[in-house]
């Protein structure tokens, strides 16, 4: 039957019968019915008639005290409530909204450090969940701070009210007050603020400082992008930041510049894992000169440890060897090598190479410029750059300058917090004190807020109007998806209200959008959420004559250790301390949560007698150090050993250690931004042990693979593009009547296979070419799914509860290959007893990290389903493996049965519990809830359910409008997050899919395949870039 | 039941005792007052066990978390204190069932308490897997009863529902068997009892028992078929307790040795727990005639041959995770002996292997200082063998990213502590209150095995009688007595005299 014939035999009418008797015609039956209840009369005038039966029959005390005793125990236990839950029906509900379906808005975020298009999902009106705007043109927002941003949306810790004094005001008040001072103030008036990239509050402020006299406008960025902006404008003349695209990539060099991290911005991690998927045998080839384990050098081929003082010369050597000598470098043998290695690399690759450098030093910036201008790269993308740091840290010190020499009349700050972020944040908060008038617009009571007389409380993002412009050519819209919780106002509305601006900011954005970009329509772009340009930066009078001066960049000599700050994907700049979803995300390198720490290199740490233990329960103990730069000192700042640190170097993340308007549990780590000195992020520092041991709240314990192959297969291009698949991806063998057998083979199964022919049957590739270990699967998985966040004490004692995690691990001996030999030479029992004992220590200096996601694999022959008294866990006829919430009785033999330990336990009731008082625990935090999603109970077993939820919404949604499902359509929240490419989810029945082919290309292998559980979660081969340039 | 026995085997009752010494010295513990001694165990005992009750409390209450847990190590000492139980348990349904029908006599002095021994081991092995549960109040929801949940069922491929069976199976056996053989004594009792609450006490617990022949015949009858009932049960028990990690695909789980390599491991430290008991209770008590060192020594063969094929097991598990070829189960192996956990691995190999060992030396086995220590140590030793196969195989299995380590928390302690406190409890209120010896069934050895006679039968020869006729007192002479009726008042006491 086709689907428009069973269309039109549901829609005709249809009648419904009681019983077979209607079918007959002229029943007495029915037509007594009719009349009747019962068809025969009941005779009730035959008791109730009686009257002397009645009168003679007796109620004795016996039978009256049982009456009596019955029905006070009956109106008792009626009496009795059960917990009562208020819950407000929509009394006059609002038209469009479906209570149960979701709504997606295209917004934007731009809170100064994190820039980028994304989708916000809402329910009955509440945002719960972040995902990145696929059709965006650049900057899709695909990090694990954005995704976990919508939670701090719901932050109980955020300001309610606008204050003045310290005190609870109206805003009428507080404009009224404020806009009294600002005309009497005959001082300098100064904004300082973040960086908004926004066209409208530019115009804005230039308005205001038209109203106002003698306005200064000092933009800060708490991470300073300083010498990068400084020398592009010199050279380009305009203040942005170079865009890359590294999609075509074949050479990239990166010299100690994270850029799939949050290097100028972040969000190159798309595009470069798109070059590292082997394509007709030809992959980019990453070199990483670096001294911090960044996600960059962990991704690379080729990582070179490299101190900061180091990554100088390096630089200036490819300078010298690319654009012309320059200046004469002191390099060691070992990265000379490497050096030569990296030049014939990018000469071969020519426009599709590029040096990538994070060197805080205008210098150095320049010189990168000129390299990849002389190798003619295409990957710089000039046309279109990035217009989201405008900071100055000159201006910034200049300021603090006049505010401590009485010049600053009225400081109006928003969005950003110097009394924390400043490295002299003490000179600021005396300066603070000579201000005339000081206002704040911030989100929380923060360090600079609680020094502020006049504080003004911001809406979250997703509360706001805005717009942005991330590069030159893309707009972005800011709108909000819910009406603002708080009584809070934009800065912008206040900046209206003080120019005597009667406009909504609403209104403002949209007349100066129509006034800028005529013919778009604003209800598009507000729809699309972006909009680009066609107006393209022009480069054709490039500044040419910029002197590059190689000897001031090489002048400097590092003595003692050098440290490197960096920022963590989980917590960046500090703006999202209080948010439980991104303490709790393990960094994708060291795998803590809860912490900041100085990394520091094996060797350094024996040198200076720093120490890292596990205790009985395998838990991380660190000593703690004195670090000091100058004359400012961190008192007891835990170290860490990292693998892959450079010798001589160690590194701090900033974002950690606020304390104002911080829930207790989430004050934890110390604050770098002190050391933070002259906003360059390399420093020279003195160590010395400090007494102490620190807890460390690991979510992975043991750092190395110990060669096993069945865990993550990897090879290089050369064998993959030369030799055959069974070379280098084997299907495991096992002796079957005492022949080696493919473990795939039916005759090896014990079991009988599911019939997968009808319906849908999913599966999950993984791409470990594709997957940088960003973690932003990690956060949409934890938002989509309700999974509870533990604290700290619990991810101790390996108690995460992490659906999905992204296992790292370093190589034993210098690469992993070396790892696999070594395990394969095993002879007797003396070489099995020393060899492990080795493959257990991650390599020093040199060191090939790997990252592999890991969820439920959703075994067709699950050895949890055999094993549980209940039947809770049982399988799917999709593939999946489901896990019975209500059904749990919480014997965990599931998960000890579980080869891939994806099985999480609620040790705890982890809602609703002062003991866990995160966003679980408060009505607002609540609010982010999945209503789609149950919030577990205590006591039972949970695990990645393959989003369930999502895959079955898309068969309903498909179902009433009458379609096939399309390719595509089928997502789960981590193959969504996933702007890498690294995960694809989809159905296999469909032959059509892109599942379908991945199923069957030469790299996938199956985690632990020999054990014969037959995953629907396949992975594909990690090849290695080991060519020779 | 006087069957002829070589007078080369030494005899199991010494001492000159009557029929009648056995009931009174079987007797006297319950009819007597408790002394300092058992009062102090008592009270240790109990607070033990009302701490373990105590965290068993918090534990439901709180969750799981409460215990030393985590993602990776799914069970610990929870598990491992149920197999511990349940194999501590297993002596006492071997004594009293399989001795039986090997119709071995020395088992009578101790299969009583071996029994009690038993079931209260099996009580103490049962709360684990109910409180071990996330959601306890949901513990019906294993039992395959009828629900209002639809077609819900339980899942029979679950070897712990088979464990559900065979626990609640061995329970409901041994309890019978036990209470069978206690009839005639409680009989025993009820007949001396001279309080009349004691004497209508026993006399419930007797069921009426009139040591007709008709009643004694049944009992041998009942005897003989839960015999033969609870001797499979004896290796079915342990060896599903052991399909819980055979069946599943953790390497050094994993392994078809398991199900004769825990029945033996069960039965040793059954045994050594037994001598623990006893050797104690003989001396409390008094009664070192019953339970002689002839009963200590055999015992003590028995552990170490079991020790040995426990041992010659553990062995035989490094050989094939050798053999196998099988990456994971080579290093599981190689991790038990020498990784984190090699302390415990190494403990259970000195306490299971190397300590019974000594027993070869006669002089050892027959010194009931010794026995005692190590019947210590093999429990010790019985324990970690269960915690090394339980924790070891899980904290490092398949991904390395998950590898942990496991501590126990105070409540895990708590718990263990709380269960040897309950144990103890029930068997000192037994030790008082329970005929500790099947004296009815000592009785009927005591011609066969009795020192009395077979030093009788030594001297005189096979055919010599074992009982005196009664010594017929001579008639007294009518005639005199008459006589002395009539003559004067003080002649009484002569009368006696001549009696």
């Amino acid at each position: 039957m086709n689907e428009e014939n069973l269309n039109q035999d549901m829609s005709s009418e249809k009648k419904y019968w009681k019983s077979a008797e209607q079918l007959k015609e002229n029943s007495p039956i029915v037509d007594a019915l009719e009349q009747n209840e019962f068809v025969e009369h009941i005779p009730t005038d035959e008791f109730l008639g009686d009257k002397e039966n009645l009168e003679s029959s007796k109620t004795s005390r016996r039978d009256f005290l049982k009456y009596v005793g019955f029905s006070t125990a009956a109106a008792s236990l009626a009496a009795c409530e059960g917990p009562v839950i208020k819950s407000i029906p929509y009394v006059v509900q609002p038209e469009r909204l479906v209570p149960g379906v979701s709504d997606y808005y295209a917004t934007t975020i731009a809170d100064g450090f994190d820039f980028g298009s994304l989708l916000v999902k809402t329910r009955e009106g509440r945002p719960i969940k972040i995902e990145s705007n696929k059709e965006a043109t650049s900057m899709t927002a695909g990090k694990p701070r954005v995704h976990a941003s919508v939670l701090s949306l719901y932050d109980i810790n955020r300001l309610q009210n606008p204050m003045i004094d310290g005190k609870q005001s109206t805003w009428s008040a507080f404009n009224k007050e404020v806009k009294e001072k600002l005309d009497k103030t005959d001082k300098k008036i100064v904004l300082l603020t973040q960086t908004f990239a926004s066209p409208s509050t530019d115009r804005l402020i230039q308005e205001f400082s038209e109203k106002f006299e003698n306005v200064e406008h000092v933009v800060y960025d708490s991470v300073s992008e300083t010498a990068v902006l400084d020398a592009f404008e010199q050279k380009y003349g305009i203040r942005a930041l170079p865009n890359y695209d590294l999609s075509n990539a074949e050479s990239i060099v990166g010299i100690g510049a994270d850029f799939l991290g949050d290097w100028l911005g972040g969000g190159f991690d798309g595009a470069y894992s798109k070059s590292r998927v082997p394509q007709d045998g030809k992959m980019s080839k990453h070199f990483q000169f670096e001294a911090n384990m960044t996600l960059s050098g962990a991704n690379s081929d080729e990582r070179f440890a490299t101190k900061p003082s180091e990554q100088k010369h390096v630089l200036v050597e490819i300078y010298n060897q690319i654009v012309g000598r320059a200046a004469s470098t002191n390099l060691s043998e070992k990265h000379q090598a490497a050096v030569k290695k990296a030049v014939k690399s990018l000469k071969k690759g020519g426009k599709n190479a590029v040096v990538l450098c994070g060197i805080d030093d205008v210098n150095a910036q320049l010189m990168a410029l000129a390299i990849n201008e002389a190798l003619g790269s295409e990957l710089t993308n000039l046309s279109n750059p990035r217009m989201i740091r405008q900071g100055d840290a000159n201006k910034v010190s200049s300021l603090i300058k006049d505010m401590n020499s009485g010049h600053v009349g009225a400081l109006l700050m928003c969005g950003v917090n110097p009394a924390y972020t400043l490295p002299n944040s003490d000179d600021f908060t005396t300066g603070l004190e000579k201000v005339n008038t000081v206002v704040d617009f911030a989100l929380t009571m923060d360090e600079t807020a609680k020094l502020s007389t006049y504080v003004g409380a911001l809406p979250h993002y997703l509360e706001s109007w805005g717009d942005v412009r991330l590069t030159y050519q893309d707009y972005s819209l800011v709108q909000p998806t819910i009406k603002p919780i708080f009584n809070t106002r934009n800065f912008q509305e206040c900046l209206l209200d003080w120019t005597g601006n009667s406009k909504s900011y609403y209104d403002y954005i949209k007349s100066n959008f129509v006034e800028s970009n005529e013919g778009v329509s604003w209800n598009a772009t507000l729809h699309d959420g972006f909009y680009q340009s066609s107006d393209k930066f022009d480069t054709s009078d490039i500044d040419t004559s910029v002197a590059v001066s190689a000897s001031k960049l090489l002048q400097s000599k590092a003595e003692g250790l050098e440290l490197t700050l960096y920022t963590k994907s989980g917590l960046g700049d500090g703006q999202q301390a209080n948010n439980p979803w991104l303490q709790e995300f393990p960094d994708p390198i060291t795998r803590t949560s809860w912490d900041n720490y100085l990394t520091v290199s094996r060797s350094d740490a024996d040198e200076l007698g720093l120490t890292n233990d596990n205790v009985a329960n395998g838990a991380l103990n660190g000593s703690y150090a004195n670090v000091t730069v100058g004359k400012t000192t961190l008192q007891n700042v835990p170290v860490y050993i990292q693998p892959g640190q450079a010798k001589g170097s160690v590194g701090l993340a900033l974002g950690y250690g606020k304390k104002e308007s911080i829930q207790e549990e989430m004050q934890v780590g110390v604050n770098a931004y002190p050391l933070y000195n002259n906003f360059n992020k390399v420093q020279e520092v003195k160590i010395e042990k400090a007494s102490g041991t620190h807890e460390f709240a690991c979510i992975q314990l043991h750092n190395t693979m110990m060669g096993r192959k069945d865990i993550i297969k990897e090879t290089t291009l050369e064998i993959f593009n030369t030799k055959d698949k069974d070379y280098w991806n084997q299907t495991p063998q096992v002796s079957l009547d005492h022949q080696e057998t493919p473990v795939d083979t039916p005759e090896v199964d014990l079991w009988n296979e599911f019939d997968r022919s009808i319906g849908h049957h999913f599966n999950l590739s993984i791409d470990l070419n594709a997957c940088t270990g960003c973690g932003a699967c990690v956060i949409a998985c934890h938002s989509e799914n309700n999974v509870p966040v533990v604290g700290k004490s619990e991810i101790r004692k390996s108690r995460d509860m992490h659906w999905l995690r992204i296992d790292r691990y370093y190589s034993s001996n210098e690469t992993l290959a070396g790892d696999y030999d070594k395990k394969d030479n095993i002879k007797g029992l003396s070489s099995a007893l020393s060899e492990f004992g080795e493959l257990e220590k991650p390599s020093e200096e040199n060191v090939e990290v790997v990252f592999q996601p890991v969820m439920c694999q959703h075994c067709n022959h699950a050895p949890c389903e055999t094993v549980c008294p209940v039947a809770a866990s049982a399988h799917g006829r999709q593939g999946q493996n489901h896990m019975t919430y209500n059904r749990c009785v919480g014997t965990r033999y599931c998960a000890n049965n579980c080869p891939y330990k994806v099985r999480r336990f609620n040790w705890f009731r982890y809602n609703q519990n002062d003991e866990f008082d995160y966003h679980m625990n408060n009505d607002l935090g609540r609010m982010v809830l999945n209503p789609d999603v149950t919030v577990r109970a205590r006591g039972v077993m949970e695990k990645c359910s393959m989003c369930i939820q999502m895959t079955q919404l898309t068969i309903l949604e498909a179902k009433r409008e009458g379609r096939p499902i399309k390719d595509g359509e089928f997502q789960t929240a981590c193959s969504n997050a996933c702007d890498n490419g690294a995960m694809v989810f989809g159905d296999i029945n469909d032959k059509e899919s892109v599942i379908a082919e991945k199923k069957e290309d030469d790299r996938t292998y199956y985690l632990l395949e020999y054990l014969g559980v037959k995953p629907n979660v396949f992975y594909h081969t990690k090849i290695r870039n080991t060519n020779e340039a | 039941m006087s069957h002829y026995e070589a007078p080369i085997r030494k005899p199991l009752v010494t001492g000159e005792k009557s029929y009648h010494d056995i009931s009174v010295e079987i007797a006297r513990p319950v009819e007597g007052k408790a002394n300092k001694s058992w009062w102090i165990v008592f009270s240790i005992s109990l607070i033990a066990f009302l701490w373990g009750l105590g965290c068993i409390v918090y534990t439901v209450s709180t969750g799981i978390g409460t215990w030393g847990l985590n993602k990776t190590i799914g069970w610990a000492w929870d598990i491992t204190n149920f197999v511990w139980w349940v194999g501590i348990g297993h002596a006492g349904t071997l004594i009293s069932a399989v001795l039986l029908l090997f119709r071995q006599k020395w088992r009578m002095a101790i299969n009583r308490s071996a029994e009690a021994m038993t079931i209260f081991s099996v009580v103490q092995a049962g709360l684990f897997p109910i409180i071990h549960m996330g959601r306890p109040w949901l513990a019906y929801w294993v039992l395959p009863i009828p629900n209002p949940y639809g077609s819900l069922w339980v899942n029979f491929n679950s070897p712990l529902l088979w464990d559900v069976f065979a626990i609640s199976t061995y329970l409901s056996v041994s309890l019978v068997f036990w209470r069978t053989g206690l009839l005639p004594d409680f009989a025993m009792l009820r007949d001396r009892a001279v309080k009349p609450f004691q004497k209508h006490i026993y006399g419930i617990l007797s069921f009426g028992w009139s040591g007709r022949v008709k009643d004694w015949q049944r009992f041998e009858e009942v005897s003989l078929v839960l015999a033969g009932l609870a001797t499979p049960l004896v290796l079915s028990v342990h060896t599903i307790v052991s399909f819980d990690f055979a069946t599943s695909v953790i390497p050094g789980w994993h392994t078809t040795i398991f199900p004769p390599y825990f029945v033996a491991g069960a039965i040793f430290s059954g045994f050594a727990m037994v001598n623990t008991l006893l050797i104690i209770m003989r001396k409390v008590v008094s009664l070192e005639d019953y339970i002689t060192v002839q009963h200590i020594e055999l015992m003590n063969i028995v552990i170490m041959i079991t020790g040995s094929i426990v041992g010659v097991a553990y062995i035989t598990e490094l050989f094939m995770a050798w053999y196998s070829g099988v990456e994971y189960e080579q290093y599981a192996f190689l991790n038990r002996a020498t990784g984190p956990y090699a302390w415990a691995y190494w403990a259970m190999m000195t306490c299971n292997v190397f300590s019974p060992q000594f027993m070869w030396f006669p002089k050892l086995r027959r010194s009931i200082m010794f026995s005692f220590i190590i019947s210590i140590v093999v429990n010790i030793g019985m324990w970690f063998e269960r915690f090394v196969i339980i924790v070891t195989s899980l904290h490092r299995d398949f991904m390395p990213s998950a590898w942990t380590m496991f501590s126990p928390t105070f409540v895990d302690i708590g718990i263990y502590i709380g269960t040897i406190g309950f144990f103890f409890v029930l068997f000192l209120l037994y030790a008082r209150t329970f005929p500790v010896i099947a004296q009815a069934e000592v009785k009927s050895i005591m011609k066969s095995s009795g020192e009395q006679y077979k030093k009788i039968r030594e001297e005189q020869g096979d055919d010599a009688k074992l009982y005196k006729m009664p010594e017929q007192k001579p008639l007294p002479d009518f005639n005199k007595l008459i006589a002395e009726a009539n003559s004067t008042d003080d002649t009484s006491d002569k009368n006696t005299k001549t009696d």
